[in-house]
């Protein structure tokens, strides 16, 4: 209905491959860019702080693990391990007196040496044993945070982080914090939706799709696995360093723990594998859903129009946020990135039908 | 290739007024000097655009000219251009221009009969053609054409090692151009100057439905004012994004895509191939486009069929705020305002529908466009006009550069074409013919004196068109004077026109209008069965059989109103008194219409004439023993009675 096809030609082949040929598409992305970067303007710091701003470090961190769930199609269930090795090494880093920049940088580092290094179990097993391969990261890594007294300051010990800042801004208020943590996935966003379009990106579609085809028309899935498992853990490590100094301002090992792989893996897969859009949508739904639900079951008890015994009052948001998660995946198994892209095409097309493939 | 000397005979006396450096070079010299970075030309590659700037366009085409004068083209030589709309064939038209050659465009898809006359007549010695299946058609008349010495392609797929029999590719010819070019420093300024406002600048043909077809030389002069005429009305404007998707031989796109694109600074558009036009369109979305009334039928019925396969709520608004806006079209063009409530609709409508439909058509940013060749059907016409783009008609033939008479976008109306542009007169004769005079008519057909003198009567072009004014001063065509006829009362009349005003009638899929030396008019009316068959399954109306149908008086009735509605736009005299729904459609295999469904009017007065015979009796049915050709050849005869309805018009006479 607003999409306007026509008028929307090319002189070269690079415009052709833009992101967004259609103008309507960009002024979509400019009016969020702009009411992301105004948010603090008309948010209160309490949406900001607990809503906003977690929902961006989790959507890079959504983003780094469809990388290598949704375009190499290597199932990972450890990567919150990835982003605890970031964490635990941005922290020790500025302990050590590194300046924040660096940190970052080195918490990704690391993050992908370790990452890579189980990225290896990759070349031997694929799917479920891949799985097993990276849930033993899991537990390896936890264990090892717990054990290690250096690492985690004790068994049941919290690190605070040290009070930094970011080439010149000092990373303290809430703002700061948000617009970090808004760069960074903007970043990331851009960094993903752009791999897309490179012979890497394609590389590792290519072995998605079938490995061994891809070695027959020649893309090394040696190199490309670990390639993939590489740039994913240093996105990811970044990203739970942030998760640290933009969020928690702490760290504990609880915050990476198994339960919290799963909820990645459950953010890319109801967000839609393999897309930029399905990981901010995955992780809003993840994140979000299960707050606003809380608050709307607990305002229905409060008014009295819901009347149940307060033991159920606290599973139903649980119960109703199981079944949405079900609901949505038999509705769109190609996750809610599938369901804009439907509704996209319903406007693209506009009056006339509209085919859902 | 020797040539003869200038064969183009002084006929500066004939336009004393025009300036010699006024032509086709010169304009587009002024354009590469003016805004030699502009885009002039952009053409679809493998998906892609490649755009020629100004500067581009005239180095192409002085090279090209280079190269054709060193393979022997010179002044006053035919050169033949072939070939689906590309860059290059323009170029060439334009290099040829320079050489005062003259380029004498072709169909692609003529026959070889017809190309081969085309090439005899005019003594043509050099072809310009697009690909290997123009210069093979070449090839193959050769044993008849000797004198075709150069043939010269676009596309070079398919045609290497052919040079020593005077087969070049245009991009060789351009080579050496440039290197003629390179050596020679005056050659650039020369050939600049060479062509002159009195030369023909494209020798065009007349469609040939009757004898050979007449070639017909336009000059510089000519088309110059044709497109200033136009520009002047406001008919376009400079720089104007034009689609070239029509074909290269028809006046049409000689004027738009070279004269008015050269003169007016167009951005001229060649489609990848002719097959995906429609969608290179719609990349594009160009501010001026033409297509025939057919073409802007399709249209109508592609977004109709898109329509009907779409999801409920699109159809249901669709079908809410088309006919709204038809509706609203409908009085503004009978001149009442549309109310504040209305306009306010209207927006949502345009937001809702008739934007993303412009936008699906590809012609969202079409300022200006047009429509002409034909008349074109109301519904068609009130429908585009309610999408919300302000299409109009013009009128021309090729003999006055197609553009003599349009409408403006104030007063439209669905009968007349509208009014002269400034420049053109316009006066109709004593037998109802249209004459015409203006600097766009041409000077007389190509080597006829006797066809030139036939279609000049003091200084006015004769078009052959019949027509009249309309109350508001506009022009209405009415058909070909060939086809007038007369009643026997002196009415003069042309059944084709009333006939094809019938058909725009939905139900009605065609129609035959009798009167000539009768006392009145009258009309054999085919119903269209799908149409009608819709229509009476929605109002009940039981039938069996397209006979049935037709006969059924609900139908009958239908029919009756919209033959009164096309009466009430007749004038007096001419109008009908009487009609008949015949029981079964005109049929080629019965001889009664060719196989393009034109009238042959012989067979069916002697088919039907005990039908005739008792519309003038007076009766008011008739027996007919109706003689059938089955598929396999064998015949049958079935009695149908059939109603004879009597009109308003045919009651008054009593």
């Amino acid at each position: 209905m607003f999409y306007r096809l026509s008028g929307v030609y090319h002189t070269r082949y690079q415009a052709a491959r833009a992101l967004w040929p259609i103008a309507a598409d960009r002024w979509q992305v400019i009016l969020l860019l702009a009411l992301a970067l105004a948010a603090p303007l008309f948010l209160s710091p309490l949406y900001l702080g607990s809503y906003l701003l977690p929902w961006m470090i989790w959507s890079a961190a959504a983003l780094s693990l469809t990388l290598l769930m949704g375009l190499a199609g290597q199932l990972h269930f450890g990567f919150a391990a990835v982003m605890a090795i970031g964490a635990y090494s941005a922290i020790h880093m500025t302990r050590a007196g590194l300046p924040f920049e660096l940190a970052l940088l080195g918490g990704g580092v690391s993050a992908a040496l370790i990452g890579t290094a189980f990225g290896f179990a990759a070349l031997r097993v694929k799917g479920l044993y891949l799985v097993m391969a990276t849930l033993a990261m899991q537990y390896l890594v936890d264990w090892v945070i717990i054990n290690v007294p250096a690492i985690s300051g004790g068994a049941q010990a919290t690190l605070r982080t040290p009070a930094v800042s970011f080439f010149g801004l000092p990373i303290a208020g809430l703002e700061a914090r948000y617009y970090l943590a808004l760069g960074w996935a903007v970043l990331l966003t851009v960094f993903f939706l752009n791999v897309r379009r490179t012979s890497f990106g394609r590389a590792l579609i290519a072995i998605r799709d079938k490995d061994f085809a891809a070695a027959v028309i020649g893309v090394d899935p040696f190199r490309y696995k670990l390639l993939a498992f590489l740039t994913a853990s240093f996105m990811g490590g970044v990203t739970g360093a942030l998760l640290a100094f933009c969020y928690y301002r702490a760290v504990t090992p609880e915050q990476f723990s198994f339960n919290v792989s799963i909820q990645l893996v459950a953010m890319v897969l109801v967000g839609g594998l393999g897309t930029a859009i399905g990981s901010f949508l995955g992780a809003g739904f993840v994140l979000l859903l299960p707050i606003v639900l809380t608050n709307l079951v607990a305002a229905l008890g409060s008014a009295g129009i819901l009347d149940v015994s307060q033991n159920l009052m606290a599973h139903l948001p649980l119960i109703i946020y199981g079944a949405m998660i079900i609901g949505f995946l038999l509705f769109e198994p190609l996750g809610l990135a599938k369901i804009y892209d439907n509704i996209r095409k319903y406007f693209l097309v506009w009056p006339f039908r509209h085919s859902r493939s | 290739m020797q040539h003869d000397p200038v064969v183009m005979p002084d006929e500066a006396h004939l336009h004393p007024d025009w300036m010699d450096g006024d032509h086709l070079i010169a304009a587009l010299e002024r354009n590469a000097r003016d805004h030699p970075r502009e885009v002039a030309m952009r053409e679809r590659d493998h998906g892609i655009w490649h755009e020629v700037t100004w500067a581009d366009y005239l180095t192409r085409v002085l090279e090209l000219a280079a190269g054709l004068e060193g393979a022997g083209v010179g002044p006053g030589e035919v050169v033949l251009v072939m070939g689906d709309n590309r860059p290059q064939l323009y170029f060439a038209m334009l290099a040829a221009i320079c050489l005062r050659a003259i380029p004498s465009p072709a169909y692609p898809d003529a026959p070889s009969s017809e190309i081969l006359g085309q090439m005899q007549r005019e003594g043509i010695r050099a072809a310009i053609v697009e690909d290997q299946e123009q210069v093979d058609k070449l090839m193959g008349l050769r044993d008849d054409h000797s004198d075709l010495a150069l043939i010269a392609y676009d596309d070079p797929r398919g045609l290497g090692g052919m040079e020593d029999r005077g087969v070049v590719a245009l991009r060789d010819l351009a080579a050496q151009g440039r290197e003629r070019l390179a050596n020679e420093p005056n050659l650039r300024r020369d050939l600049k100057e060479r062509a002159n406002v009195h030369d023909i600048a494209v020798l065009l043909h007349s469609s040939g439905t009757t004898g050979a077809p007449k070639g017909i030389p336009l000059k510089h002069g000519h088309v110059l004012a044709a497109v200033r005429n136009a520009s002047a009305a406001g008919y376009f404007v400079q720089g104007e994004a034009h689609m070239a998707y029509l074909p290269m031989a028809w006046v049409g796109d000689f004027i738009f895509s070279i004269a008015a694109a050269v003169e007016l600074r167009f951005v001229v558009h060649v489609p990848e191939r002719q097959e995906t036009a429609q969608h290179d369109l719609r990349e594009i979305a160009p501010t001026l486009y033409f297509a025939s009334p057919r073409a802007w039928s399709a249209m109508l019925t592609r977004i109709q069929v898109g329509i009907a396969e779409t999801s409920g709520l699109k159809r249901a608004l669709y079908e809410h705020f088309m006919p709204f806006a038809i509706d609203l079209e409908r009085r503004r063009l009978e001149g009442r305002k549309p109310g504040i409530a209305a306009r306010l609709w209207r927006g949502v409508g345009n937001a809702l529908i008739y934007a993303p439909l412009r936008d699906q058509l590809g012609l969202r940013r079409v300022k200006r466009p047009y429509t002409a060749g034909e008349a074109i059907g109301e519904d068609v016409f009130l429908f585009f006009r309610a999408l919300g783009l302000n299409l109009r008609q013009f009128y021309g033939q090729t003999e006055n550069c197609a553009l003599a008479v349009a409408q403006k976008p104030e007063d439209i109306s669905l009968t007349s074409v509208g009014r002269p542009f400034p420049g053109v007169e316009v006066k109709i004769d004593d037998n109802g013919e249209i004459l015409l005079k203006g600097d766009n008519n041409f000077d007389g057909y190509f080597q006829n004196a006797e066809a030139t003198a036939e279609t000049f009567r003091d200084g006015w072009l004769l078009t052959g068109d019949a027509g009249r004014w309309d109350d508001d001063g506009q022009l209405m065509v009415l058909g070909r004077v060939s086809e007038m006829v007369e009643t026997a009362r002196g009415d003069r009349f042309i059944p084709t026109y009333i006939e094809n005003r019938l058909k725009f009638s939905p139900h009605i899929r065609d129609a035959c209008v009798i009167g000539a030396g009768r006392d009145f008019l009258s009309a054999i009316v085919n119903i269209d069965f799908a149409a009608v068959g819709q229509w009476a399954q929605e109002n009940g109306v039981a039938y069996a059989s397209y006979a049935d149908l037709s006969q059924a008086q609900p139908v009958v009735d239908l029919i009756r109103d919209e033959i009164e509605a096309v009466n009430a736009d007749l004038p007096e005299g001419p109008r009908l008194h009487r009609f008949v729904n015949l029981h079964k459609e005109f049929d080629p295999d019965d001889g009664e219409v060719t196989r393009t469904r034109k009238l042959r009017r012989g067979v069916i007065d002697k088919n039907y004439a005990p039908i005739i015979a008792a519309i003038y009796d007076g009766r008011d049915s008739v027996d007919f023993e109706a003689t059938i050709t089955y598929e396999t050849g064998q015949q049958g005869t079935m009695t149908r009675t059939l109603s004879i309805v009597t009109l308003e018009a045919g009651k008054e006479r009593g």
